[in-house]
């Protein structure tokens, strides 16, 4: 079927190449001028397209939800949204049910980190349906007792209340913080923006040929990338132009790039990410890959930057609510830190293409993060939090001070 | 909760832009010998003991007053219990700055006076008869505005309201109910009020270090953090929607009552402007106070004293205040306005505290705003 349609296309394509070229190229040359606002047209028809990061983020939001709803999820009701299947009303969108799209069946899944790496994938999996039952099974059961060392319960948190497992973690956070690494990371840094996946078989090709898919204004390198940016901006209100609400549209990385970047350490962090989207977003209809790939290395180092002083910032806000006496508040911050530091393993040095943390290394970090000898959160001193800060920021190029201000 | 990021980035801006043109003014700082000792007395012994010790006496016969009243359930009763409730409520006013020592640990302002109450928790709580206030997720389902609802929410006239204490075919778990609730408020106010008379009072008042773990510093930021979240936000910002897109009449202080929400307010500015000029719960002396510290650091702003001006903008929020409907209900229906402006006079002390004040104090605000989930 492809085959058939590349023939074809290649025929019209040499027919109608010189009307059929990105509105925002110059066909004589590959210069590359971004546009205003994330908007590529071919033959004056969009061809942007991200419908189903858009799907999952907000599957991933009714699933975090789901999670504190105590009357009404279940054990099964809950690792069904995770894992939904076409047709299921697992959700309360209908859109939802009857996508063929599913969290599961993405997470750890990327290309260039676990097409051969089974193994991790299946173990990753297994740890977030480990928080999703284990909130069922654990926690729910005592929504209505006190939290104390080693009892899952209820803490107080200010005003608010938190319902914590034996150790003070809140599984509901922890999932969501590394379904944020998991998922929409690692979709994004691993596989979309690999070269396996762009420059996959004949994409290349078509894309310098202007070869769309089938029925689609898009060629299969552009859908790729915008697969990319769908995962960080896919449930913006105007996705087209999304720093106007960055931080506000979803409870995962868009939300966290906006928190990163209201710290003045790290004020262009949203604006680079999103310039890198556009400008290598051109440099592919441009046919320029040199430069699309120095964008990819742009966005790559600073969506794990935006993991790592995300999770040092609650690891800090954690240590100074210990140091004020205030241990149970911190347990809401140390719970989201949980989730960061597990996400650290699917960030991207774009010049080794590697994690920058691996497996044994994260794990080593989350274990000094909950030791059950101590009872976890209830017995971990200010000094095991500074030291697993430190060793989170000594591979970036910021200082855990940077990371913990506002 | 994106107004409390905007007001970080304001707040982090006025540091910056105070730090620049109040370094001259405050050459003291450096060798502060200010006897904060003395100070620290001046608030246990004159203003904290004896607010509590008044607060305590009144709790006790709020507690008394609701036995009686569920023993023989009438419309003279309940009135009673009404006017005893109001006085214990308006005293709290004057205890609820307080959220130190005993009172943090048994998270004292939040089982008192969260508001607005749960209504179905209470109900449920009723109907099953299982219920554990001790529990943090039921913060809004006792205290005074949980009583609110019990004694002036459950109907629209008071014979009605009787009825669920004589008629209804859960009478009983009315009954249980209002006494828990006020023989919990009773009981945290002994527990409070003892630890500090058993000893609290000199860990306390000996506590005299300069640094984040001093009783100055800690209570400091105790202070602000209730004049700027619960009194300007929780009295007045969050029921005139400054932190909403529409205002949240049903969010006012006392809202079953419907008519002492203003009296409460004024109560609770009276008491945080009467503790910044080291009043005396008991008379009309004021002894070592912030006040008494800024004049004795010289602390200028602008050219005047930072001491004066907040003790007059606290003047000039209590008299806009005073302009207000008793009932804030009404007033948000009637004329939102004037609420906006009392919250911005409220809001003018919260920058000269917790950007000048404790400059001056050499005090850092170890309180950040919320994520939000």
């Amino acid at each position: 079927m492809k085959n058939f349609f590349f023939s074809a296309s290649i025929i019209s394509a040499l027919v109608f190449t010189s009307c059929s070229s990105d509105d925002s190229v110059n066909p004589d040359d590959n210069t590359v001028v971004p546009p205003a606002t994330y908007t590529f047209k071919r033959g004056g028809e969009s061809t942007v397209s991200f419908g189903g990061q858009t799907t999952r983020i907000k599957m991933a939001g009714e699933l975090k939800s789901a999670l504190m709803d105590f009357d009404n999820a279940t054990e099964n009701s809950l690792l069904a949204m995770y894992a939904h299947e076409a047709g299921n009303n697992d959700f309360s969108d209908s859109e939802l049910n009857a996508s063929d799209k599913s969290l599961r069946s993405k997470t750890a899944a990327s290309k260039d980190y676990f097409s051969a790496n089974a193994s991790e994938s299946t173990i990753i999996k297994a740890t977030l349906e480990g928080f999703i039952s284990s909130q069922v099974n654990e926690v729910f059961p005592n929504k209505m007792v006190v939290a104390s060392p080693g009892v899952a319960g209820q803490v107080a948190d200010g005003d608010k209340t938190r319902y914590v497992n034996q150790y003070g973690l809140e599984y509901n956070q922890a999932f969501a913080k590394s379904l944020l690494g998991a998922l929409m990371t690692d979709q994004m840094l691993n596989h979309y923006l690999s070269y396996a996946i762009l420059d996959e078989g004949s994409n290349r090709i078509n894309n310098d040929n202007n070869i769309t898919e089938e029925g689609k204004a898009y060629t299969t390198m552009e859908h790729k990338w915008d697969e990319a940016y769908g995962y960080l901006y896919g449930n913006s209100q105007d996705p087209t132009n999304p720093n106007l609400t960055i931080g506000e549209d979803d409870a995962f990385l868009n939300e966290y790039v906006g928190q990163v970047s209201k710290d003045p350490d790290f004020s262009s962090i949203a604006t680079d990410i999103f310039d890198a989207f556009k400008l290598g977003r051109t440099a592919i209809a441009a046919k320029n890959y040199e430069v699309r790939d120095s964008q990819i290395a742009i966005i790559q180092k600073n969506v794990s930057k935006v993991i790592a002083v995300r999770g040092i910032f609650y690891l800090q806000n954690g240590k100074n609510k210990i140091e004020n006496g205030n241990v149970q508040g911190a347990f809401h911050a140390l719970s989201e830190a949980y989730g960061f530091v597990y996400s650290l393993r699917f960030t991207r040095n774009p010049e080794t293409n590697t994690p920058l943390f691996t497996r044994s290394e994260v794990d080593a970090l989350l274990a000094q993060l909950i030791n059950p000898a101590d009872n976890g959160f209830w017995g971990i001193t200010p000094e095991t939090l500074e030291s697993i800060s430190e060793a989170v920021a000594a591979k970036f190029d910021f200082t855990v001070a940077q990371a913990a201000s506002i | 909760m994106k107004y409390l990021k905007l007001s970080t980035i304001v707040f982090s801006l006025a540091l910056i832009l105070a730090s620049c043109s109040n370094s001259s003014d405050n050459p003291e700082s450096a060798d502060d010998n200010f006897d904060r000792g003395a100070m620290l007395a001046n608030w246990a012994d004159n203003i904290i003991i004896p607010a509590y010790t008044s607060f305590n006496a009144k709790a006790a016969d709020l507690k008394t007053k609701t036995s009686e009243f569920s023993t023989n359930p009438t419309v003279e009763k309940l009135q009673e219990l009404r006017n005893t409730w109001e006085s214990a409520y308006v005293s709290f006013q004057h205890v609820s700055m307080f959220e130190i020592g005993k009172a943090e640990e048994l998270r004292f302002r939040n089982r008192v006076n969260i508001y607005p109450t749960d209504t179905a928790q209470i109900e449920g709580f009723i109907s099953t008869g299982e219920y554990n206030l001790d529990l943090p997720s039921t913060i809004d389902a006792q205290g005074f505005p949980a009583l609110d609802y019990m004694i002036n929410g459950l109907a629209t006239n008071d014979y009605e309201i009787i009825s669920f204490y004589t008629s209804h075919t859960n009478a009983e778990g009315y009954k249980n109910y209002v006494n828990t609730l006020a023989s919990t408020i009773s009981s945290l106010s002994a527990e409070v009020l003892t630890s500090w008379t058993a000893g609290y009072r000199d860990v306390f008042v000996s506590n005299t270090a300069s640094s984040a773990s001093g009783a100055v510093d800690k209570f400091t930021n105790a202070y602000i953090f209730y004049y700027e979240k619960s009194l300007r936000a929780g009295k007045i910002g969050i029921p005139a929607g400054v932190y909403s897109n529409g205002v949240l009449p049903e969010k006012v202080e006392a809202f079953y009552k419907e008519d002492i929400s203003k009296k409460l307010l004024l109560e609770s500015i009276t008491a945080t402007h009467n503790f910044f000029n080291g009043k005396k719960f008991d008379g009309n002396t004021n002894g070592p106070s912030f006040k008494t510290y800024l004049d004795y650091l010289n602390t200028i702003k602008n050219g005047e004293n930072l001491s004066a001006l907040i003790d007059g903008q606290f003047t000039v929020a209590h008299n806009k205040a005073n302009e207000l409907n008793p009932n804030f209900v009404e007033q948000i229906a009637t004329d939102n306005t004037k609420m906006l402006q009392t919250f911005d006079e409220l809001q003018r002390n919260v920058v000269l505290m917790k950007v000048d004040m404790v400059q001056a104090l050499n005090i850092s605000i170890n309180y950040v705003d919320a994520d939000g989930d």
